[in-house]
């Protein structure tokens, strides 16, 4: 052997030499410690979960919170009896063999993890089957949390279990198989403010999972609690718009802060209980919320509708900022109608306006003059205009999965009817908010708030601020976008004008929208659709003190005429207002508890951690320290 | 082609035995059996497939004549030295630059670098005519290209494979040891002290070796005082720091760990291990492992399997068999004459002994948790094919010796 081969040779005999040693002293010498502490304890990482922020109104009052719940856990690993398991899950929880089967695998290789079998167990169902708990030490009951959702409504949304695509989507995000994840509305949409950051600690437990106290040499990692949403609701409004609404009638109520943007109330009918979807939910109540009326489809953003003469602000806008009428241009006479071509177009009033202006047209509501008008809007002008008023796109309200609507294009009717297609006819119809043009009611109150705010376009949003462990404000969380709606202040003055005549001529067709107290402002509408014989009812208007107070926007799906059924709600809620405005405006502080306890971002100091340290040894009996 | 009396098969058939041992143990390690439920992952199959495809590179290796293989080194490693340099524009994982993904299939270019790094420095401190100190300059100068930039990727534990291929090869050069230990012999002392028996071996071994290199009794002494001071100041020091400070320093030397992950898996891997005792629970019966405690036991924490199931007579016969293959490789060390081939085998030769060391020893909690794989055993496609392409290298050339034997 050359000298490198003998340091080679030695080398190699020490190394493994020291192998050897240490494996005999592990596996012979130490084997049966080590036997009897994999039979009986184990050593894992526990999840200490984040407590979820919950929702206020805008003066704290409660919308969502967490209350405890019992929830049944398995550890797939320890089933001792798995037919016996099946008979009793399926007997007491109706918890299928399927799905129990499908349980398992699904976490086969994670089986020493609890997995979250039934979640929000009623205390009574708790209390018959815990005698029997004892015959399956696979099972335990944990005491967590779950939502309580204060009232109905379509904008808190709700949570639920994280199914594997969710799982698979937000796979870096550290969520673990028994998350809980926002599904829909603002617990979907700030699911990373609610949710927090969840702990870590390395516990020592014993074959029922019990926990022996807190690993030595092992971490802990406090939980980041999720920081807790204030609303621009306010609790008061809301429930009055719920209540306020007729009933057996589909639609919604949108009421917005028109300095701010803020919605104040939010209303979709009919209405659903999220609470429901905090158990197992049973076929019949899934019948009940698939039922043909959607009571799940928020109608304020999520579903699009012709808005009918509520739209017309938009044609007359147009017209005047391309100089095609002035402010007392009078065009077509009414005789009840209008000739387009070889089309006789109806105005909704048979007898006729005589020629009108376009506060007179807005006042009156007459068609004719916006038929008139449209034969000098080119279509793709008019799409574009629309869409810059912020109708039919989206508005981008801090919800999810709200509707773009529809605004039709020279190239949509050529795709759709052929090349030949006179688009004049059609246009004519969307001069008066019918045809293919589709609006959401939370557009169509953006809209009025803005004409309210002098022509500046809000972002309409739900939350206000955060509190608990950090308090932003929303313009912090995401900047609230604000636009200037393409008005000069001349225009604005003749729509205001128009809106004002509305509710307050002897000739306006919303004359019961009189406030005491204020000056109200408003537009009907009838929108005739193919979903019913009844038109749409819609009514958006805004009322003014000595500024600009609120927007609300009250929709009636087949309800019938906008001046009969929907001014009057939207009447209730001016008035509602005006009578609580002092208790509606009062600024609210931010109450002791919802405070920080420190300032964000939370830092360790290294002060912390050695006196979290040794607060943590003390709980460590000493015998695990030498044992492993 | 294959020279029956140069060539040496029982290296080949050792490496075939490990392999095999390996689809066996990644066999078991993915597969969980709950109540009547069993069920396996894939991976073993897809390592039998890696193994087949690893073959067949031998086979080409072998086939390839020499000098193309001569020339092809230097454009390699400058080529590997880019895609190192490549590899710190990636998007980071875990707070990493270590991996390029093509296609669902990672590249780490640091896994080829070892090869690669092993052959130039191997060339250029085997020519003739140079001086000792020449010789070191230029193993550092080579060396410290590809280590500087694994070390901005960052991976620390994967550097420390190379400076123990570069001390090998210094071995194997025949530069005088004692400046090699005096060298590296604070460094080893700081690791030895990890454990008491360790530092009395290392230190055994100093003051032999110092010997043999006909010292003075002065300087044996001094050398020695020096690193049983560092060995002794070292625990001392490291209990002294907080728990968060040391945290940061092994987050420093490898980022991808987790603080809290790191401790708890080799607390399941000793018990994984330690359960096992003398004759194992057996075949797919590990409990521990069947609780999926460890989350990636078919690849750094195979040996935990191994452990387990077959207990400490399976892992004795694992480490004969993977001693008998280092034995192999030692004694082939001495079949060459060509000093670059000689070189680069010893190179080969320490970084696959280094990796077996570090990897069982993290298993049974000897040295910190550090991402390196145990050679031929763990899965992994990669890892598997630049360990037998470097069996491979050998294999050529103690196939493409000379006539003098």
């Amino acid at each position: 052997m050359t000298k490198a081969q003998r340091v080679f040779f030695y080398v190699s005999i020490a190394l493994f030499g020291i192998l050897l040693i240490s494996l005999f002293q592990l596996q012979v010498i130490q084997g049966e410690h080590y036997q009897r502490v994999a039979e009986s304890n184990f050593v894992r990482i526990r999840r200490l979960t984040a407590t979820r922020g919950e929702i206020y109104d805008q003066k704290y009052r409660p919308i969502v919170q967490n209350i405890p719940a019992h929830n049944l856990y398995l550890t797939a690993s320890t089933i001792q009896d798995l037919p016996a398991l099946t008979r009793f899950l399926e007997l007491h929880f109706e918890f299928s063999p399927q799905e129990l089967d499908n349980a398992i695998l699904r976490h086969r290789f994670r089986s020493y993890e609890e997995i979250l079998l039934v979640d929000n167990v009623a205390f009574e169902k708790m209390l018959s089957v815990s005698e029997y708990l004892s015959h399956f030490p696979e099972l335990s009951f944990r005491v967590d949390s779950t939502r309580k959702y204060h009232y109905s409504n379509h904008f808190t949304g709700y949570v639920g279990r994280i199914n594997e695509r969710e799982y698979e989507q937000h796979r870096d995000e550290d969520y673990s198989i028994n998350s809980y994840i926002g599904k829909t509305g603002l617990e979907r949409y700030y699911e990373v403010l609610l949710r927090g950051k969840d702990g870590r600690e390395i516990v020592q437990v014993d074959a029922r999972g019990r926990s022996l106290g807190l690993f030595k040499e092992g971490g802990y990692q406090d939980p980041l609690h999720g920081l807790s949403l204030v609303l621009t609701i306010d609790n008061d409004l809301q429930d009055f718009a719920m209540r306020v609404f007729p009933d057996g009638i589909k639609g919604a109520i949108v009421v917005s802060d028109v300095r701010t943007g803020g919605i104040l109330a939010y209303v979709s009918k009919p209405e659903y209980d999220p609470n429901l979807f905090m158990r197992r939910i049973s076929p019949e109540i899934w019948e009940g919320l698939n039922n043909p009326n959607k009571p799940m489809l928020d109608r304020v953003i999520h579903a699009t509708y012709p808005p009918g003469s509520v739209f017309k602000p938009i044609t007359v806008g147009l017209g005047l900022q391309k100089d095609i009428v002035q402010r007392d241009t009078r065009l077509s006479s009414c005789t009840g109608g209008f000739q387009v071509g070889n089309r006789w177009f109806r105005c909704w009033d048979h007898d006729g306006h005589g020629r009108t202006n376009a506060v007179e047209a807005l006042m009156v509501s007459c068609d004719v003059y916006y038929y008139d008008l449209s034969l000098s809007l080119p279509l793709d002008e008019f799409k574009a205009y629309t869409l810059e008023s912020h109708l039919a796109v989206k508005t981008g309200i801090d919800l999810p999965n709200e509707r773009n609507g529809f605004f039709p294009d020279t190239q949509w009717y050529r795709q759709t009817f052929g090349q030949n297609i006179s688009i004049q006819g059609h246009k004519v119809n969307l001069s008066i908010g019918q045809g293919e043009i589709l609006s959401s009611p939370i557009q169509l109150n953006a809209y009025y708030a803005a004409i309210a705010n002098d022509g500046v376009w809000i972002q309409p949003h739900l939350l206000k601020q955060t509190v608990g462990r950090g308090i932003l404000t929303r313009d912090e969380v995401d900047k609230v976008e604000r636009r200037r709606l393409p008005f000069s202040n001349e225009d604005l003055r003749t729509i205001q004008d128009g809106l004002y005549a509305v509710c307050n001529a002897p000739k306006g067709t919303a004359r019961s929208v009189q406030v005491p107290g204020a000056t109200s402002f408003g537009k009907t509408g009838s929108a005739e659709n193919s979903m019913g014989s009844m038109t749409h009812a819609w009514f958006c208007g805004y009322i003014v003190t000595d500024k600009p107070e609120i927007a609300v926007t009250v929709f009636m799906e087949n309800a019938g005429g906008g001046g009969s059924m929907a001014a009057p709600v939207a009447r209730q809620i001016f008035d509602y207002y005006m009578g609580n405005i002092e208790d509606i405006r009062r600024p609210a502080p931010v109450p002791a508890q919802f405070r920080p306890e420190q300032p964000l971002p939370q830092e360790d100091t290294p002060e912390e951690i050695s006196e979290a340290e040794e607060s943590m040894e003390e709980i460590i009996p000493e015998e695990d320290e030498q044992e492993l | 082609m294959i020279s029956r009396k140069k060539f040496d098969f029982a290296l080949l058939a050792l490496m075939g035995a490990l392999i095999t041992l390996g689809c066996v143990a990644i066999y078991t390690a993915s597969t969980t059996v709950i109540s009547e439920h069993v069920s396996t992952q894939n991976f073993w199959w897809k390592q039998i497939v890696f193994a087949g495809f690893a073959f067949a590179v031998i086979a080409l290796i072998l086939k390839l004549p020499m000098p193309i293989f001569d020339i092809l080194i230097l454009p390699a490693f400058l080529a590997n030295i880019l895609l190192l340099i490549l590899v710190l524009f990636t998007p980071p994982v875990n707070g990493a630059h270590r991996w390029f993904s093509v296609g669902g299939i990672n590249i780490q270019p640091s896994e080829s670098a070892k090869l690669l790094t092993i052959l130039m420095v191997a060339r250029y401190i085997s020519k003739e005519n140079l001086s000792d100190y020449r010789r070191m300059a230029y193993g550092f100068g080579i060396l410290i290209v590809p280590v500087l930039l694994i070390m901005i990727e960052p991976d620390f534990g994967t550097t420390l494979v190379f400076w123990v291929a570069l001390l090998a090869m210094f071995i194997a050069a025949d530069i005088p040891l004692f400046y090699i230990l005096l060298i590296i012999s604070p460094i080893i002392s700081v690791v030895a002290s990890l454990h008491w028996l360790g530092l009395l071996l290392w230190m055994a071994i100093l003051v032999f070796l110092l010997m043999r290199a006909h010292l003075s009794w002065v300087a044996i002494t001094v050398s020695a005082i020096v690193n049983i001071f560092i060995a002794m100041i070292m625990p001392v020091f490291w209990m002294s720091l907080k728990s968060y400070q040391q945290n940061r320093i092994m987050t420093f030397l490898d980022p991808t760990r987790d603080p809290l992950g790191a401790g708890y898996q080799i607390i399941q891997s000793k018990i994984a291990i330690g359960s096992g005792a003398l004759s194992g629970k057996g075949w797919l019966q590990g409990t521990q492992k069947n609780m999926n405690f460890l989350p990636e036991h078919h690849t750094d924490f195979i040996f935990s399997v191994v452990g387990e199931e077959f207990g400490f007579l399976g892992s004795f016969l694992l480490l004969v068999l993977f001693f008998a293959f280092f034995a192999r490789l030692i004694r082939d060390v001495g079949k060459l004459k060509v000093p670059e081939r000689k070189v680069a085998t010893s190179g080969i030769m320490a970084y696959l002994m280094f990796q077996t060391f570090i990897n069982i020893g993290m298993n049974i909690g000897l040295v910190p948790a550090t991402g390196i794989p145990l050679p031929f055993i763990s899965y992994g496609g990669s890892n598997l094919l630049v360990n037998t392409v470097s069996v491979a290298v050998v294999l050529k050339f103690l196939n493409e010796r000379g006539f003098m034997k």
